[in-house]
């Protein structure tokens, strides 16, 4: 008899399993290795400064190309790449770059490559799609390496926000996924554009040496993937994405913590004020009247949204504060609908008072969102028709008026300005974003002369007077903001939410050390 | 041989085209503006009518298709509005990752259905019977995209030995690979049982147990092999159904491959790669089907190429 003949033939097959699965189980997590790892839900378009307008784009970029300036947690600029800047006059601004800046590979970063960022974007055989933002700008100018000025058209307050464009050096060509050299924090060591991005820590960065050296960031589009991720610890942090619903779950596994912060993104119910019905005020305040945002925030959203009255962000330095708050009232709903014209047919039977239709995409949240508005409306005589539309084809019809009600966010909100894009009656698509066409003498008189005043604090007296306005027409009804909601590995450390969703704190966070038993998991 | 290679690949060309021409109409019926996704809202009219020019989209359908058709010979499939290559390199760059993939949940999947196929139909009406029939049934009813997270959920939650998504190495592989095969070794396995307790009550099984060959020989080597005929028919036929399932799976398991290429392409409005992936999968089923026949007349004598 052989000694292998001897060995059990179920504990051989077992030996072999444990031998085959042994280098699985003893796998190091990234965490260990002192990787972050970040889970988004898109693929980037472009990581190109010049190019790229995806969200998911944009915070890559975050990490990797430094700005003249970039924006605090009130929107407001402050100093990256320029360390002052003055406007000589409102048609003037005038930056002065830091000494010593240099980019990725080496190069110094000069003022030349700033005007050639701009020049590139300006220059229409670029194609670039922010083109457009800078409209205004008829030159750019050199004095010095370390001075850069721009010449406006005509007064334009919203420049200094547009300075927000990660800088490249001068001659870089443009490639979706070989994006050129930045002066971020973080460099770009590869991209593949249907897995992830692979950064690592550049030691010349004018803001200090980041403490992580190495971050990924996977592009995830399953919401349930990108928590089984991070439940498997492949994943560490991931800003935004987890549904509600999950997040009792991730705090449970022991290793991953869930923080809030305050959110930048106003969700909001749009109206198409050339509809018979919902051009009659009174109407719209019934809708407005008879929805219950905090119920909804409670239900859907777990609490974790804050309820808005305006559509900018609520910290932004023009909000104003003494908006009175939409309340939920059904009777006044009902009240103002019979002034309105629209009686209750039946008294307790099952007729409407009025017929809407409802579009909105096919995010989950969102459905639930709807159905539950469609349910508010029906209890004082609005029968609504709830239709989930696949993405570009909800966006085209909202785009092209094709709607009565319909809900969507406003993201990345930074200026105010963004009441000439969505409510100036000159802005109706494809020329701006006044999709419901409202149209009020005094809010186009107001938005345009707020765009062409250098006075911030002036600005913010006429802003104030547009979201009165708004808030008596309800052109839009500002539903909520949802918070930030960033899970993250407990020994991840360092990282401030802000409304914005910015990335660049990432340069501030660091790896805790390991604790002896820190839960499920550690011993992976 | 050849003149039956070449009929069928004459017979191809109209699928083909067919299938072409129904997705390059419904993607350009489809509502959204490729050139709004792509420069975003704060674009001024002037910008995209210029990319729209540029991307020709300014032109009549009919026109657009023309174009199109008469790149197709050139291997010119357009370029993409998204990222602005090539289509047929964007999709050369994914289409190993499809193939590997497709390739591996086949092979599982016979590797699974024949052994239990075989035990079904030997041991019919018995617990092993009963039990793969289950399984198959289980397996049928589960769609993708709820095997792939529960498959992750124990594979590589529960028991972290596996990656949750990703490519590059052999383990990538697996659990995408499980999510497609599944499914389709549940069909294979009943296919097999069925096909197989056909030719076992059949006379020529007795005769060889009469020549003295054991009840196993009598299966692998005469049983087996005719039975193996609409087995393989269904598998080639199922081809079509792993390539659109790949589209769910890739997306799940973040797997670089043709199906993601597809769902990022259809979000982009991104016309040229939508049609260009669509002509790949249509002329890798239509390749498949005619290996899949050209196998069958190899398998069954008794099939002509005619």
């Amino acid at each position: 008899m052989t000694a292998g003949a001897s060995i059990p033939r179920r504990l051989r097959r077992a030996a072999l399993l444990a031998v085959l699965l042994f280098p699985a189980c003893t796998q190091k997590l990234p965490i260990d290795e002192g990787r972050l790892v970040i889970a988004l839900p898109g693929t980037p378009v472009s990581l190109d400064p010049r190019v790229a307008t995806d969200a998911y784009g944009e915070q890559i970029l975050q990490m990797t190309h430094a700005s003249l300036v970039r924006r605090d947690a009130a929107g407001n600029p402050v100093p990256d790449l320029a360390e002052r800047w003055e406007t000589p006059d409102p048609r003037t601004y005038v930056f002065r770059l830091r000494p010593g800046l240099r980019f990725h590979d080496g190069r110094p970063l000069t003022s030349a490559d700033v005007r050639y960022t701009f020049e590139w974007i300006l220059d229409p055989s670029n194609r670039s799609p922010h083109r457009a933002l800078y409209r205004h700008v008829t030159s750019v100018g050199t004095p010095d390496d370390r001075t850069v000025f721009f010449r406006l058209a005509e007064p334009f307050a919203p420049f200094l926000s547009t300075a927000v464009r990660g800088i490249v050096p001068a001659g870089s060509r443009s490639a979706a996924y070989a994006p050129p050299p930045g002066a971020g924090p973080y460099r770009v060591d590869g991209v593949s554009p249907d897995g992830e991005a692979v950064l690592s820590a550049f030691d010349g960065y004018h803001g200090g040496i980041p403490a992580i050296r190495s971050v990924t960031v996977k592009f995830l589009p399953d919401s349930n993937v990108r928590f089984l991720e991070l439940s498997a610890g492949s994943v560490n942090f991931a800003l935004n994405g987890i549904d509600p619903d999950l997040l009792p779950a991730a705090e449970k596994t022991g290793r991953l913590a869930v923080e809030e912060g305050a959110g930048g993104n106003v969700t909001y119910l749009g109206f198409n004020l050339r509809d018979r019905a919902l051009s009659d005020p009174r109407v719209r305040r019934a809708v407005a009247a008879a929805i219950d945002r905090q119920a909804i925030v409670r239900a859907i959203w777990k609490g974790r949204a804050d309820l808005a009255e305006s559509i900018l962000p609520p910290g932004s330095w023009a909000a104003d504060p003494g908006i009175p708050p939409f309340r939920f009232d059904p009777a006044l709903a009902r009240r103002l609908l019979d002034e309105s014209g629209y009686p209750d047919p039946d008294g307790d039977g099952p007729l409407p008072r009025l017929r809407l239709t409802y579009k909105t995409s096919q995010n989950e949240l969102r459905r639930r969102v709807a159905a539950a508005i469609q349910e508010q409306l029906r209890q004082v005589g609005i029968a609504v028709e709830v239709q989930s539309l696949e993405w570009g084809t909800f966006f085209s019809d909202v785009r092209k008026g094709n709607f009565q009600l319909y809900s969507l966010t406003w993201v990345g909100i930074s200026d105010p300005d963004i009441f000439h894009h969505a409510f100036h009656s000159a802005s109706v698509p494809p020329d701006g974003a006044n999709r419901g066409g409202y149209s009020d003498p005094e809010v186009d008189r107001m938005t345009t002369a707020a765009r062409r005043e250098p006075s911030p604090s002036l600005r913010r007296e006429m802003y104030r007077r547009v979201q009165g306005i708004l808030a008596r027409d309800l052109p839009v009804f500002p539903l909520w903001a949802g918070r930030n909601v960033l899970v993250r590995d407990r020994r991840l450390a360092g990282f401030a939410i802000t409304p914005d969703e910015s990335y660049s704190p990432v340069t501030s966070m660091r790896i805790l050390p390991a604790a002896p038993a820190a839960g499920p998991g550690a011993a992976r | 041989m050849r003149r039956y290679l070449l009929r069928r690949a004459l017979h191809a060309i109209p699928v083909v085209f067919g299938v072409v021409t129904v997705v390059f109409l419904l993607v350009h019926l489809l509502p959204g503006d490729p050139v709004e996704i792509l420069l975003g809202e704060s674009a001024v009219p002037a910008q995209k009518e210029e990319l729209r020019r540029e991307l020709r989209l300014d032109r009549p359908v009919l026109v657009q298709y023309a174009d199109f058709l008469s790149g197709l010979p050139r291997g010119d499939l357009g370029t993409s509005i998204r990222s602005r290559e090539p289509v047929l390199r964007e999709i050369r760059r994914r289409f190993p990752a499809t193939l590997l993939l497709g390739a591996t949940s086949i092979g599982v999947a016979i590797l699974v259905a024949v052994p239990l196929g075989i035990v079904a139909a030997t041991r019919k009406g018995r617990p092993a019977d009963y039990l793969s029939g289950l399984a198959s049934m289980v397996s049928l009813s589960i769609p993708n995209f709820c095997l792939a997270p529960l498959l992750i959920l124990l594979f590589s939650v529960h028991l972290p030995l596996l990656p949750v998504g990703g490519s590059g190495t052999a383990r990538h592989l697996v659990l995408p690979a499980a999510t497609l095969g599944t499914g389709m070794a549940a069909l294979l396995t009943r296919m097999v049982r069925a096909s197989l307790l056909e030719e076992l009550g059949k006379e020529y099984v007795t005769a060889a147990a009469a020549r003295g060959l054991s009840r196993g020989e009598a299966i692998v080597r005469h049983a087996l092999r005719n039975a193996l005929v609409p087995v393989v028919t269904v598998l080639g036929l199922s081809f079509g159904a792993v390539l659109a399932g790949s589209v769910i799976t890739e997306t799940i398991f973040s797997w670089p491959g043709v199906g993601r290429l597809l769902v990022q392409a259809i979000d982009a409005r991104d016309y040229p790669l939508v049609q260009g992936c669509v002509l790949v999968i249509a002329l890798c089923t239509v390749a498949v089907n005619l290996a899949t026949d050209i196998l069958c007349a190899r398998l069954d004598p008794r099939i002509r190429y005619e």
